[in-house]
């Protein structure tokens, strides 16, 4: 079969890379692996993946390197593995561009899950960003980019200008998260301040009432604590 | 001037202006300039006993003697050092003033020594704990992947599942424990300080649910928060942590639960987190030191996965450091109740 998602595995743990392979292999995917930023970026341009796992750990130089050079030529989903102790690194490589992190450890149907949210969101988003029009759906919401309009299971949901930009921005990245300081910028086009989160907190409070998400059980947009929001990509 | 250097400064000169005011009326009732110099004596010891270092207490005995010359000693109103005597009590002032100083600045360094040592006993002790209770997991793990590889073909399926799954669960339990100990380490060490950031109290408890719920499907948790929009300054992976190791606590601990909440009520500047359950509540003789007995406890049984222990401790060591304030105790109709408060404003911007 030719038509296998390709995935380029960068990571230097021998043991975490066979595992990873043994996975991504067993759904389905095809699995190219590389053990440092240099091997990756050779990889990179001589396979074309459609996904990219990336350590950032690696012996030659830091992963964010190659995730930088990625980003300068292509929207290629990222995902990257990080460790537990630092929030901070996980916002800078989401900033620099990557869709998500996974954390280690992880179980397999973390990774997988968040494969498969990378993979349909690439096919939503335009490189801008910007969709030229038409309808997003995911569940019962849709989002119809030409009225500015938000639907629930047929009935119209009012949003504010401001709610509805983040919503339709959020839609526009479905499946990549979008942490605090990107969504500040792209909506009101300011650097982050406390000022300006507060401002985002509550418009996302506002917007999560209107959906009738409840703690624990959301089903479009996924909060992840300390870092950003995420829109689902399927229920 | 560091706040420290004011008081020292103070402190000082207000115990030597007291001293020359009493001397002044001492002179004028009873007129033995001896009890003058005592009077002044007593003030160096006074001020090397409470101010920090040499410093102070050296300068005091110095502006003592050339007051007491000075105000109170022939020729009133003027300087002598050809008397003997004057020289004399000059050199014992300042032999007071050394030998106190001296003296306190041991005490207190024998003072934070014991302070240090007492940290370095509560990691060590912290650190047998751990080990010993990683040993059981890592038996399961390399227990069961030996099995598995060395009898892959005599093995039943329905075996081998057995085992993966028992690898994969104390996996899982290795991991909790792991973080419990980075966050504990990231505070004990002073190194992080913790950085509090507003977070939304929703999507605090937004993300314990999704963790919890995906550890513990079928466990019961009733939710109850507020409806307005509560934002609390806080290190929101620690506080995460905290719930989370809570309610894993009732889940583990608490025989024969049916219910568990979790409830969060703004009082005034606090915000007051409830996690109760209708267990068995906690025996009375460990009431007391719940939150550190993983620290404490001297024999180690074989026979658990010491979880709760080194959770809860986790937990008071977290809230602690956030400035809050934690507490446990057995709910009267039965099962226990443990509580903690945050400050929801942050006033104090250490």
């Amino acid at each position: 079969m030719n038509n296998k998602y390709k995935i380029l595995l960068v990571e230097d743990e021998a043991h975490i890379s066979t595992f990873i392979t043994a996975l991504l292999e067993a759904n389905g995917y095809r699995v190219i692996c590389a053990e440092s930023c240099a091997e990756a970026s050779a990889m990179y341009t001589s396979h074309v993946p459609d996904l990219v796992i990336l350590d950032l750990g690696l012996p030659d130089a830091d992963g964010t390197v190659f995730l930088r050079s990625i980003r300068q030529q292509d929207l290629t989903p990222v995902i990257v593995l990080s460790a537990r102790s630092d929030e901070r690194e996980k916002v800078a490589a989401l900033d620099l561009g990557a869709n998500d992190y996974v954390t280690k450890p992880f179980g397999s149907d973390e990774l997988l899950a968040r494969i498969r949210s990378a993979l349909r969101g690439y096919r939503h988003s335009a490189p801008e960003g910007h969709l030229p029009g038409g309808k997003f759906t995911v569940g019962e919401m849709t989002i119809d980019y030409d009225a500015r309009r938000l639907h629930i299971g047929g009935s119209e949901i009012k949003l504010t200008q401001t709610e509805y930009n983040i919503l339709a921005l959020l839609s526009e990245h479905c499946g990549k998260v979008m942490t605090y300081a990107a969504i500040i910028k792209e909506i009101w086009h300011e650097t982050p301040d406390d000022g300006s989160i507060k401002k985002l907190q509550v418009n996302m409070a506002n917007i999560r009432k209107k959906l009738g998400e409840r703690p624990g059980d959301n089903r479009y947009i996924v909060n992840e604590l300390g870092v950003g929001y995420r829109m689902k990509s399927e229920e | 001037m560091t706040k420290r250097t004011v008081r020292n400064l103070l402190l000082t000169l207000g115990v030597l202006a007291l001293s020359e005011a009493s001397g002044l009326l001492l002179m004028n009732v009873f007129d033995i300039p001896a009890l003058i110099t005592t009077v002044f004596v007593f003030a160096v010891f006074v001020i090397s006993l409470l101010t920090d270092g040499y410093t102070y207490g050296i300068a005091a005995a110095f502006i003592s003697i050339f007051t007491i010359n000075y105000t109170f000693t022939n020729p009133y109103y003027g300087f002598d050092f050809t008397v003997p005597a004057n020289i004399l009590s000059a050199v014992i002032m300042l032999v007071i003033s050394l030998s106190t100083s001296t003296l306190t600045t041991k005490l207190k360094q024998w003072q934070s020594l014991r302070a240090e040592s007492e940290k370095e006993r509560m990691r060590a002790n912290l650190l047998r704990a751990v080990s010993h209770d990683l040993r059981t997991p890592l038996t399961t793990i390399y227990g069961a992947s030996s099995a598995i590889l060395d009898n892959y073909e005599t093995l039943r399926d329905e075996q081998k599942i057995k085992l993966i799954t028992g690898i994969k669960e104390d996996a899982q339990w290795l991991t909790r424990m792991v973080e419990n100990l980075l966050s504990v380490t990231r505070i004990d060490s002073g190194m992080v300080k913790i950085r509090k950031t507003p977070t939304v109290l929703d999507e605090l408890i937004d993300a314990v649910i999704v963790k919890f719920r995906k550890r513990y499907p079928d466990a019961p948790l009733e939710i109850c928060i507020p409806d307005s929009l509560v934002v609390i300054p806080m290190d929101a992976m620690l506080m995460e942590q905290v719930l989370i190791n809570m309610l894993e606590n009732a889940v583990q601990h608490a025989e024969g639960f049916t219910k568990l909440s979790l409830q969060v009520k703004i009082a005034g500047d606090f915000a007051i987190f409830t996690i109760a359950d209708n267990g068995c509540g906690i025996p009375k003789e460990r009431l007391a030191n719940i939150f550190t007995e993983y620290y404490d406890r001297q024999t180690h049984t074989d026979n658990t996965h010491g979880f709760s222990g080194i959770g809860l401790s986790v937990c008071a060591t977290i809230v602690k450091a956030h400035g809050g304030a934690i507490t446990a105790e057995n709910a009267l109709g039965g099962g226990a109740v443990f509580r903690f408060t945050l400050k929801t404003e942050d006033a104090s911007d250490e």
